[in-house]
Order: structure tokens, then sequence, then C-alpha cells
């Protein structure tokens, strides 16, 4: 980990002096796990594939703002927060982006054909987009309390709320499947 | 320590210091409803992760963008001969903005104060003159080290033609010589041989 650190902020320190081969292996490196927080996040294949292309863009173009390249992690995803929170705005009426859970979208049902899987997914799409994010920067992304709210432009407090009440809906929602997986 | 789901959730989700870590696990050890709580939640994690991640349907490729190729300056930057090329110019620019700067600006103690304004139709007059003055002598060295060059290779030419001419004329002479002795040996033969059949009669 501490090797990948050092090798991240070399590349940062090359990408930053204009070499295009160092920012690739750097995108190499993060694609990955921005392309599946976009697509959990956005629910469509496509548009969290576009949104990836310019969250890898944007980062580039902002480089040399980045402080401190061990930051680069949480950084890169304030601003696939950024992207996808615009595209979310525009693609839904006002006030309806907050709280409106969701009855499952294009990754239900089609993306994951294993039941248990489903059912994740399925539970994560009726969490709202902010209780969702918070499931996905802290459980899938491993970011810290103090990180996510760099990230997500907010209190700790509030991650802590959106995160507990999150974990209790997903509790109850997959409380059948785990039961059933048990059994 | 009281059952509190916050600090349940705050431990199971890594969140605690050590120091506050110790009271949660006491109480988990000895709070039956904790202990399933914590497992729930366990077991909620590992739904959670059992939704693996996709691949990416296609490489965010950027090598080919445009929007990623350095710029003309950048570039230009990275280039060692080209930023050599490109100091010496600034520098020599320097120079000459100096030592018109300094003949402009300098006047002496008492002097009525130049005025701003510059006059661009003097300073190009001066260089254009600068510029013919050292064009001249370069030409003009350029042509003396041509025709001196020129005279040098003529001479060398010459001199080469004059010895292989005096060789020449060495070895011609020497078969002459040659030649008058032999014709001088044979007539001497003749004249014995006319002698003796002279006496013989």
């Amino acid at each position: 980990m501490i090797f990948r650190e050092v090798e991240d902020r070399d590349l940062i320190a090359k990408a930053r002096r204009g070499h295009v081969d160092a920012y690739n292996v750097l995108v190499s490196r993060w694609e990955k796990r921005v392309f599946n927080y976009l697509l959990r996040l956005v629910g469509h294949r496509e548009d969290a594939l576009d949104l990836s292309q310019d969250v890898f863009l944007k980062a580039y173009q902002n480089l040399k703002k980045l402080e401190d390249p061990a930051k680069f992690p949480g950084w890169l995803f304030r601003i696939a927060h950024n992207e996808a929170y615009s595209l979310l705005r525009k693609n839904r009426p006002e006030g309806e982006l907050a709280a409106e859970p969701k009855t499952g979208g294009e990754t239900s049902g089609r993306m994951f054909p294993m039941e248990l899987t489903l059912a994740v997914q399925s539970a994560l799409s009726r969490l709202s987009d902010d209780q969702r994010e918070a499931v996905l920067l802290k459980v899938y992304q491993g970011f810290k309390f103090e990180e996510m709210a760099e990230i997500l432009s907010c209190p700790v407090s509030t991650v802590k709320s959106r995160l507990y009440t999150a974990l209790d809906l997903l509790k109850q929602t997959l409380a059948p499947v785990q039961m059933g997986g048990a059994e | 320590m009281n059952c509190s789901s916050e600090d349940l959730k705050a431990y199971f989700l890594g969140e605690l210091s050590s120091r506050d870590k110790a009271p949660v696990e006491d109480h988990v050890h000895a709070c039956q409803s904790c202990r399933e709580e914590l497992d729930r939640l366990k077991l909620t994690q590992t739904a959670l992760l059992a939704l693996e991640e996709e691949e990416v349907p296609q490489r965010i490729a950027f090598v080919s963008d445009k929007v990623f190729e350095p710029r003309w300056y950048q570039t230009i930057w990275r280039s060692g001969p080209a930023m050599g090329f490109a100091s010496a110019v600034i520098l020599a620019a320097a120079i000459l903005v100096h030592a018109f700067g300094v003949q402009g600006f300098a006047r002496p103690a008492g002097a009525p104060p130049v005025t701003a304004t510059v006059d661009t139709a003097q300073i190009e007059q001066r260089i254009e003159r600068e510029v013919n003055a050292r064009l001249d002598a370069v030409v003009q060295k350029a042509v003396s080290d041509a025709q001196s060059k020129q005279a040098a290779e003529f001479a060398k030419v010459l001199n080469a033609s004059e010895a292989r001419f005096e060789s020449r004329r060495k070895a011609d002479l020497a078969t002459i010589q040659q030649a008058a002795e032999y014709y001088e040996k044979q007539m001497n033969r003749w004249l014995v041989a006319s002698n003796d059949t002279r006496a013989g009669q």
C-alpha cells in the first residue's frame, strides 16, 4: 500500500510535468473503481462510462491544483461526485434528487444474474442518492468519514447520518436474503 | 456503557480510535442484542460485497486524445537544443536592448531630461547601419579568405607541375645522353673496321 502510494505520487508528479503516459498509468489504476462508483450511483452503464471519461479529463486538466498528491483518491472521487450529481440534476426534476427511493433502474435485473447480487442491487437502488453514495464511498471504496466529508462537501455528522440510515435500510431490505442464504 | 447504535456502527465501520474501541468491545461482549446487531451489520456488509465490480466496457485511453497532447510551449520546454537556442535568442535580445537602453538613457549631469518618446525610425536606422557594417565586414573577410585559399591552391598546383616537368626533363636528358654514347661507340667500331680493311688492301 505504501509502495502504491509512492508510485501514485510519482505518476502524479510526472503527469503534472506533461507526461501523458504517466497519467495513462494512473487512469488504468483508477478507472475501474471510478467507473463502478459512477455506475452504482447513476445506474446506467453508458452514462457511467461518459462520466468516467469526463472525470479523468477534468482531473488531468486540474492536476496542478491538487496540493497534496497523497489526497489524490479523495480528490478524484470529489470530481466524480460532482460530475455524477451534475448529470443526476439534469436528468431529474428539481427536488426529486434528494430522497426519492428508486424502484430499480437499468442495473437491476439485467446486469447481475445471480440472485444475491440482484437483491443487493435492488436494495442499493432503493436508497436515496446521498445514502447510496455514502455506502459506495465507505463500503466499496473504504474512505474515512473525514475524507467522505471532503468528497461530499458536507459535515462529518451529515456523512454519519446518511450512512447509518442507509445501513439500517439495507439491513432490513437484505435481511430475507441473508436469512435465505443462511438456510 | 449503554447500548448505542451509533457507537456500534462506528465500531463496525472501523472509525473508532483504539481508546474508544475498548469500551464498545466490552459492551458487545456483555450485551446480547448489540452482539446480534453487530452480526446483522456484518451480514449486510457481506451481502453488499457480493456485488462484484464490473470491468470497464472500454478502456479509458487518452494517449491519442488531442487534448492531452503537450502544448507547443511544453514541447519546446522539454526540448534541450531548442531551449538552448531560445535561451541564446533571449540573451542576445537582452544584450541588444541593454546596449540601446544604456545609450538611450545615459545623459550627462545637468542635461535636460530626455522625453519618454521612442524614435523607432532612428533605432531602425541605427540597427540597419550596424547590420550593414557587420555584414560588409563579414563579406570582406569571406572574400579575402577565399582569395587566399585560391592563391595557395594555385601555388601548390604550379609547384607540383614544375616538379613533374623537371623530373621529365632530367629523364629525357638521360635518355639522349645514353643514345649519344651508343651511337658514338658504334661510330668508333665502324671507323676501326674501316681502317683495318684499308690496311689489308
